[in-house]
């Protein structure tokens, strides 16, 4: 009884866990190329999942063949975002390029959360929905025009304006989407039948996207290991000054490890879709960028591989404590699991701060 | 070949190179000498183009190339062998040679550069699937340069190549760069803090001060010069 129980917990949570580490691995790449945390991450997860559910509904598209095109919105999106916000704090290079000027990007910086924040607790209690986005159209312009206009400069962006930029895209993010498709929880059925494997029982969507994590990983793998393209990538990761005198464009790089990070992150919205095709708003994106950080933690941060793994680890521990916590009179299986992720978090932080795993 | 005409550059608003000339001539060692912190590494990255140009030029093969990014130099044949090795430390040592015919007129070439490497430092070939983090410092610093040769440089610069080895390979290292001169024919640019070695390597001497080219000559006229080594070269 008890075995066939923890044999059912291992399927399910390695099959959820491929998931979350496939919804990581963006992350992961994001901060090993450029240092860079995307605050905004559980906001592209979130597009992801509107991608699926929209052409679902609109087309009866299944949600595998959402998956090329969640990927290309996220790379189309990973580009605008990186030029349009975040190149001129990460780019490494003067190379001719006008940069902003420091001090102008920290007050800019400053004013704008300080209004953001202001604005959300103004919609909270007005709806004033246009005026947020109206108002981010404007700070998006005054970012482009001191782009242009501002100074140069060749040292790194701290890591707080590079934190409040990503913070800014996924409120940017989730409140577009709130304009176009209201904040109403949506869901969609895509019953294909189910798999009975007499310890437990998996749906055949879950194990499409499992799958689908796992091949999306290797070909990752496989890019990074034996196309140019992804040796040069790697050489950026490993040591940027290396890569610019072998003649990699470093500056490129950025843009397109940006990018592909975010493709990567849409796509796994459209995965998570498979596994929980209900309660798609535009602010669900809150819990799994928390859940990422773990992950993220769990595999080393840099790695997009250690975030694969770390998936997995989160995945089985999140299945394994919520039938765990189940047993327990009076405690909140849901919420326990939670508080135990963010535990375990913490104790990682604490003994190995390095991730559990080394894996490059 | 090299042409620094005035050339004015640095990072934010400190201001590192004053406007030195200097030209480095196809087929010699050309070699730039001073203390630290006289911006011999801020010139050869302004050259390569990752450190931006403020004022002046920069003129390779009769072309004002001043405003090219990095990339854009090495595809035109001008590389640099950084101070501080920065390999890629988790790539094998094979991974970092091919790291350096990245571009690909470089990667056509990519058999033939590697003899070359191999024959030039023959314990590369035998640790060529050794992760080159792992490797002693002096077969790093062979690993760097072999990188830079990969890319098929018509003018390789040098930035301390021989910062921190022991005195046994730090002569290996100038023979080497000897060597490239001789053998392969390439015009090198040496920016060294180790006068004495580089003054018996070079064709033809620069001595930098706070941004500035203080003297120039063949090594024999700075040897001679007792005020610009005691002045600036602490020999």
């Amino acid at each position: 009884m008890i075995f066939e129980q923890l044999s059912g917990n291992l399927l399910q949570g390695l099959v959820l866990g491929s998931v979350y580490g496939m919804a990581t691995m963006g992350l992961s790449l994001i901060f090993g190329v450029l240092q860079v945390v995307n605050v905004g991450h559980g906001a592209f997860i979130m597009v992801g999942a509107f991608t699926s559910l929209m052409m679902f509904q609109a087309a009866g598209v299944p949600p595998v063949l959402a998956i090329p095109v969640a990927f290309a919105i996220g790379m189309a999106l990973g580009m605008l975002f990186y030029f349009g916000a975040l190149k001129p704090l990460v780019s490494p290079s003067g190379s001719g390029i006008k940069s902003l000027d420091m001090r102008a990007v920290g007050m800019g910086a400053g004013i704008l959360v300080a209004l953001l924040v202001v604005m959300r607790f103004l919609s909270a209690a007005f709806k004033l929905h246009f005026a947020i986005t109206l108002f981010v159209a404007i700070i998006f312009l005054y970012g482009f025009l001191l782009y242009i206009y501002g100074g140069r400069r060749q040292d790194k962006a701290p890591e707080l304006a590079t934190l409040l930029v990503t913070f800014s895209i996924g409120v940017i993010l989730e409140e577009s989407v709130k304009q176009l498709f209201t904040s109403e929880a949506r869901g969609f059925n895509w019953a294909i039948g189910k798999l009975d494997l007499g310890v437990t029982v998996l749906p055949y969507t879950k194990l499409i996207a499992s799958f689908g994590s796992l091949t999306i990983a290797v070909l990752l793998y496989l890019w990074f290991r034996k196309t140019r393209a992804g040796m040069a990538m790697r050489s950026v990761v490993e040591d940027d000054v290396g890569a610019r005198v072998c003649g990699v464009n470093v500056d490129w790089q950025y843009a397109l490890s940006f990018s592909l990070g975010i493709g990567l992150t849409v796509t796994s919205g459209v995965l998570l879709t498979m596994f929980i095709p209900v309660g798609i708003n535009p602010y669900m994106g809150g819990p799994y960028t928390l859940k990422s950080f773990v992950i993220a933690v769990l595999g080393g941060l840099a790695s997009p591989y250690g975030a694969f793994f770390g998936g997995l680890v989160f995945g089985l521990v999140e299945n394994g404590s919520y039938t765990l916590f189940a047993q327990f009179q009076g405690l909140e299986p849901f919420a326990m699991t939670r508080f135990f992720s963010f535990v375990m978090l913490l104790v990682i932080l604490l003994l190995r701060p390095t991730g559990l795993l080394k894996v490059k | 070949m090299l042409k620094v005409e005035k050339l004015e550059s640095g990072y934010g608003p400190m201001q590192v190179l004053w406007g030195p000339n200097l030209q480095a001539e196809a087929g010699a060692i050309t070699s730039i000498l001073g203390p630290n912190g006289a911006g011999k590494s801020t010139l050869l990255w302004t050259i390569l183009g990752g450190v931006t140009a403020r004022r002046g030029k920069v003129v390779f093969e009769g072309n004002d190339v001043t405003e090219l990014p990095a990339h854009r130099k090495v595809d035109l044949g001008i590389t640099l062998v950084p101070e501080g090795k920065h390999l890629f430390k988790e790539m094998t040592v094979y991974e970092n040679l091919v790291m350096g015919a990245y571009r690909k007129e470089a990667l056509a070439e990519k058999e033939k550069t590697l003899d070359l490497i191999y024959s030039l430092f023959p314990i590369l070939a035998e640790r060529r699937n050794q992760k080159s983090g792992t490797l002693s410092g002096g077969q790093q610093q062979m690993v760097t340069i072999g990188r830079s040769l990969m890319t098929k440089p018509k003018l390789i610069m040098m930035d301390e190549p021989s910062q921190g080895l022991a005195p046994k390979l730090i002569m290996e290292i100038f023979e080497t760069v000897e060597r490239l001169k001789e053998e392969v024919g390439l015009t090198i640019l040496l920016v060294e803090q180790n006068a004495a070695a580089s003054l018996d390597a070079a064709d033809y001497v620069y001595v930098m001060h706070e941004g500035t080219i203080k003297a120039e000559g063949t090594p024999e006229v700075i040897k001679a010069s007792d005020e610009i080594r005691e002045a600036y070269l602490g020999i």
